[in-house]
């Protein structure tokens, strides 16, 4: 109880320090809406050029960058620090970290407020009510539930991916690069039916990076296309539960490199 | 002696690179990957479809693949060389640049031809790996690829002119992040990055075209591929010309106008 008092303290600060600079500010949260439009703008592109993407229709298609957006947004509000993590560690402040009497995964996460969320939260908002509003599912409450699961497993999926990039840096520095490529892949193959790419990439994407269970997956046991994405219908209809495992695998793995992290003088 | 100063300038960013195996190897990984994973994407595209927007699926398939070459002219990791205009500002270490026999702008100049012509041995290195395994098509006659590598390297001035505004806006505010970010964010998708411009609406293509933007990639590349004719290029070169000449007369002006906000020792 203590702790959760501390974090939210640390965050309010956090959010007074990032008013000092209103205009910085006010483009921050600009860069995290703009920066989902651009997602928005690809995928409008590609669907109005391309009708009926991978046998989706448009309004299916929709379903999967929304949900990708909303993970994504949340990822940035509430575990977002660990991206990009690695200047932190180039510049030796997680040895200052480990002094403190606070986890050093925690004070990572409370480094700053990640005001670009509000933007991307916004966005993503306005995308998913445009995208339930167009579709043609019958919204039980069972879907409900199985599309909020999805989302809060996308934020953890992400989560695991740049917990592991951010591992990876603890030993090597500039692994930090790989996180920006990971952030450019999601955004852009993350938004659409991956079954328009060939079965070797799609595969790829599924096994080698699992990409395909944050949105593409979840959108795809809604809308009852499930069978045709080339992946077993149980393990498309447990990415939810994939995202979060995976978290938990990536919080092991994190723990353990901290163990074996050496610092900048060894 | 000129020279040998400006050839080690240049070269710091390379020398950089190539003393950094993993890294390097990490460029060739990811611009591999890429390649493969934006070809697919195409060619999964229209595989349904035919021609759309003007584009054929080769000419799509070509834009896109060159489009992610090229961005390897610029990509260099700047900021783990500690030598940003950025982060020279807030270390107040610009200061330093001042101090130097090499005036600042000619230094800035020379570090990013230095990345430029790094960054082309690696697109040109890929494009010609593409080319060999049929990835891309070849341009469509010697004129073709004569006035696309004539437009590449209008293209090439404009961007760089581009970039230092954002470096030069480093030195009128505090922090600006997020402008670098959203100027960056601009770029990106006005000049025909995220997907070649022929593929928006003509509203779209109409605002890019009074913008510098589209000159750095979209004109090469869409002069390459033939969706602007070799009697169109004239025009359009002329405008990437234009557009060059315009930005670095600005560019000059506001270096003049920055030196007289650096401070040392605070005062």
């Amino acid at each position: 109880m203590n702790a959760v008092r501390i974090a939210w303290r640390v965050t309010r600060l956090n959010f007074r320090a990032q008013l000092e600079y209103r205009t910085e500010f006010l483009l921050m949260i600009a860069i995290g809406a703009i920066w989902q439009v651009s997602v928005i703008v690809f995928a409008t592109v590609l669907l109005t050029r391309f009708t009926g993407m991978g046998g989706w229709d448009s309004s299916e298609v929709l379903l999967i960058p929304a949900t990708r957006m909303l993970a994504h947004g949340l990822f940035v509000l509430f575990l977002g620090r660990v991206h990009g993590s690695g200047r932190q560690i180039q510049e030796g402040r997680i040895d200052i970290y480990l002094t403190r009497p606070m986890p050093v995964h925690r004070q990572l996460q409370l480094e700053f407020f990640p005001t670009n969320a509000i933007g991307d939260l916004t966005v993503a908002v306005g995308l998913m009510v445009g995208a339930l509003s167009r579709s043609q599912l019958d919204w039980t409450p069972g879907r409900v539930s199985y599309l909020i699961a999805a989302i809060i497993g996308g934020m953890f999926l992400e989560a695991a991916l740049f917990t592991a990039v951010t591992c990876a840096a603890l030993r090597f520095p500039a692994a930090d690069y790989w996180s920006r490529w990971l952030e450019e892949l999601l955004g852009t193959f993350g938004s659409y039916p991956l079954n328009v790419l060939p079965k070797a990439v799609g595969g790829l994407l599924t096994y080698g990076l699992p990409l395909a269970f944050v949105a593409y997956f979840p959108a795809a046991v809604l809308t009852g296309h499930a069978h045709d994405t080339g992946a077993p219908y149980w393990l498309a209809a447990l990415s939810p539960l994939v995202g979060v495992a995976a978290y938990l695998g990536s919080r092991v793995l994190w723990r353990w490199s901290l163990r074996h992290y050496a610092g900048i003088n060894g | 002696m000129a020279v040998l100063h400006a050839w080690r300038a240049a070269r710091v960013t390379p020398l950089g690179e190539l003393h950094a195996p993993p890294r390097m190897t990490a460029v060739l990984v990811r611009l591999v990957v890429q390649v493969i994973l934006v070809a697919s994407l195409w060619h999964g595209l229209y595989s349904h479809a035919g021609t759309t927007a003007g584009l054929s699926e080769g000419q799509a398939v070509t834009y896109a693949v060159l489009a992610v070459l090229a961005s390897r002219l610029r990509e260099l990791d700047q900021y783990a060389g500690r030598d940003t205009v950025l982060q020279h500002m807030h270390f107040g270490t610009i200061v330093y640049w001042y101090l130097r026999p090499l005036p600042p702008q000619r230094y800035h100049a020379l570090r990013a031809l230095g990345e430029q012509v790094y960054g082309f041995a690696w697109a040109l290195g890929g494009y010609l790996v593409c080319l060999a395994a049929g990835v891309v098509d070849p341009p469509k006659s010697a004129a073709v690829a004569g006035v696309f590598a004539l437009s590449l390297l209008l293209g090439q001035v404009v961007l760089y002119n581009v970039m230092l505004l954002l470096d030069q806006l480093c030195f009128w505010t505090v922090r600006n992040n997020a402008a670098m970010l959203i100027l960056i964010f601009a770029q990106n998708l006005l000049s025909g990055v995220y997907a070649p411009l022929w593929f928006f609406p003509d509203w779209f293509i109409t605002l890019s075209g009074f913008l510098p933007f589209q000159a750095t990639l979209s004109v090469p590349l869409s002069i390459y591929i033939g969706r602007i004719p070799l009697s169109d290029a004239g025009a359009q070169l002329a405008i990437q010309a234009g557009w060059a000449v315009a930005l670095t007369l600005f560019t000059r002006f506001l270096w003049r106008r920055a030196a007289r906000r650096v401070m040392s020792q605070g005062g």
